[in-house]
């Protein structure tokens, strides 16, 4: 551990314990997830960062959307969203989450993620190389540290327009609103 | 009045030892293995790191049961932690001896089921009969095994065994309990969780199975649950057959080594499927369990 980060660890120990132990879920969507192997093996490692894979959406704080979002994918990827645990960093990975990428003209991919849930950073590329996964997460780091890595509150404090945008496209849900107008309230004081 | 106050105070840091050193052994277990990957690996600090995390984060209740089940886990963990001797301390040592604590490794994974079981999810609900079925499997030989060390050394209780174990030192007077000690060794990866045993998480197949809805602060409890029952495995295997120690740091080096030699198979080997571990569980370590306590009732 460097010297100098003793002092940030005594400030705030839950907000470096956020940055140095990244727990991802990949949203295996599309050709993205290709790259995923070889950063987290041996060839690249990403667990010497913090960043390890985990199984369920319970278990993670960090989102990664790697590749084109369809319709019915776009469903569970807000489901996934939903459950897992505050706070929550969402990161799309590829040109098509971004704007839709190749894919800008298909009838059943959307165009722009972050209509539909809030993402954190973007990694542009197609496809990015592993590398930038790890600059991803080194940008990430100091959104943390800046409290810029938001998404989740604003999902929370814009819940209403989010939902209006995935009911616009996917129909009615069936699940019911993950919070309530007086949570929104007290988010917002 | 004065024992009293001893008792307590043993108890408290035995308490915080095994935590700490549980914690250590899941850092160095991660590091190791990384190394054996040719990988650089997390820092050794990594469980603490995700521990604070987990305490900052929000959690999920799926019921009363869910919480309870844990407690139940990790008071039971803690509760077999008092029973064992740690160096030559052992707050507990005149209330029993083996007999509870193979009564006593069933809490916690039965508490694991009980909370796993109240999130009704069917990967946990796999993961939890993959558990008991393993707990089947080894609890045969472990019962054999330990049935033939209590009647060599003709005692139930831990601090007798490892008493007779340091007086004679390493000898061939101890030669008897070989095949015993051979089978603990085979099922040493299988009380403690690890690989080839590992099938009860199993991340990619059963989604970390009674894991499987844990978030927040419950998965920071499951996680100093697993470095509790790391511990405690691989002490009463040193207790029983390494002689145990004269003093805590001693004790500690002891468990180290057989730490690192489960570490090495641990990187190393792929996983069993159910049916395969059971086998293998019933065939191989019980047939020499069943053989070493013949061999102990001859002689």
């Amino acid at each position: 551990m460097d010297r100098n980060k003793i002092g940030k660890w005594l400030k705030s120990p839950g907000k470096m314990a956020q940055k140095y132990s990244l727990h991802a879920l990949y949203f295996c969507t599309g050709c993205g997830i290709i790259e995923i192997p070889p950063t987290i093996t041996a060839r690249w490692d990403a667990e010497r960062f913090g960043v390890i894979p985990v199984a369920t959406p319970r278990q993670a704080n960090l989102f990664l959307i790697t590749g084109y979002v369809s319709l019915k994918t776009l469903k569970y990827i807000i489901r996934s969203y939903e459950q897992m645990p505050e706070p929550k960093f969402t990161v799309g990975f590829g040109s098509c989450p971004i704007n839709g990428g190749m894919y800008w003209d298909s009838y059943n991919t959307i165009k722009h993620l972050d209509k539909y849930i809030p993402i954190d950073g973007w990694i542009a590329g197609c496809m990015p190389r592993p590398e930038a996964v790890f600059v991803a997460v080194t940008h990430l780091w100091t959104l943390i540290d800046k409290g810029k890595a938001d998404g989740y509150k604003k999902y929370r404090e814009d819940y209403e327009l989010y939902r209006e945008n995935q009911e616009s496209v996917l129909g009615k849900l069936e699940w019911p609103p993950l919070f309530s107008k007086e949570k929104q309230h007290e988010a917002s004081v | 009045m004065d024992t009293m106050v001893n008792t307590i105070l043993e108890i408290i840091a035995i308490i915080l030892l095994a935590l700490l050193i549980g914690l250590f052994f899941l850092g160095l277990s991660r590091k190791i293995t990384a190394r054996m990957h040719w990988r650089y690996g997390p820092p050794i600090t990594q469980p603490v790191i995700d521990i604070i995390k987990y305490f900052n984060q929000t959690s999920t209740s799926h019921g009363y049961l869910f919480s309870f089940g844990l407690i139940l886990s990790l008071s039971g963990c803690i509760v077999l932690l008092l029973f064992l001797p740690f160096g030559h301390w052992c707050p507990l040592s005149s209330s029993g001896g083996l007999l509870v604590v193979l009564y006593l490794m069933l809490v916690s994974p039965l508490g694991l089921a009980l909370s796993g079981g109240e999130a009704a999810n069917p990967n946990a609900s796999i993961g939890i009969s993959r558990k008991f079925l393993l707990a089947m499997g080894y609890e045969i030989p472990l019962l054999l095994i330990v049935v033939g060390v209590m009647s060599y050394y003709d005692t139930i209780s831990i601090v007798e065994i490892v008493d007779k174990q340091l007086q004679t030192g390493c000898s061939f007077q101890h030669l008897p309990l070989l095949l015993s000690g051979l089978a603990y060794v085979l099922i040493l990866p299988a009380i403690t969780g690890m690989r080839p045993f590992e099938m009860i998480q199993a991340p990619q197949e059963i989604a970390s199975g009674p894991m499987a809805e844990y978030s927040g602060k419950f998965l920071a409890f499951t996680t100093i649950q697993h470095a509790l029952n790391l511990f405690i495995g691989i002490s009463l295997f040193t207790n029983l057959f390494l002689g145990g120690a004269s003093n805590p740091g001693y004790f500690f080096l002891k468990t180290l080594v057989v730490l690192i030699v489960m570490l090495i198979v641990n990187a190393v080997f792929p996983r069993f499927r159910v049916e395969q571990a059971i086998r293998y569980l019933w065939k191989w370590s019980s047939a020499l369990a069943l053989i070493g306590l013949i061999i102990v009732a001859i002689t």
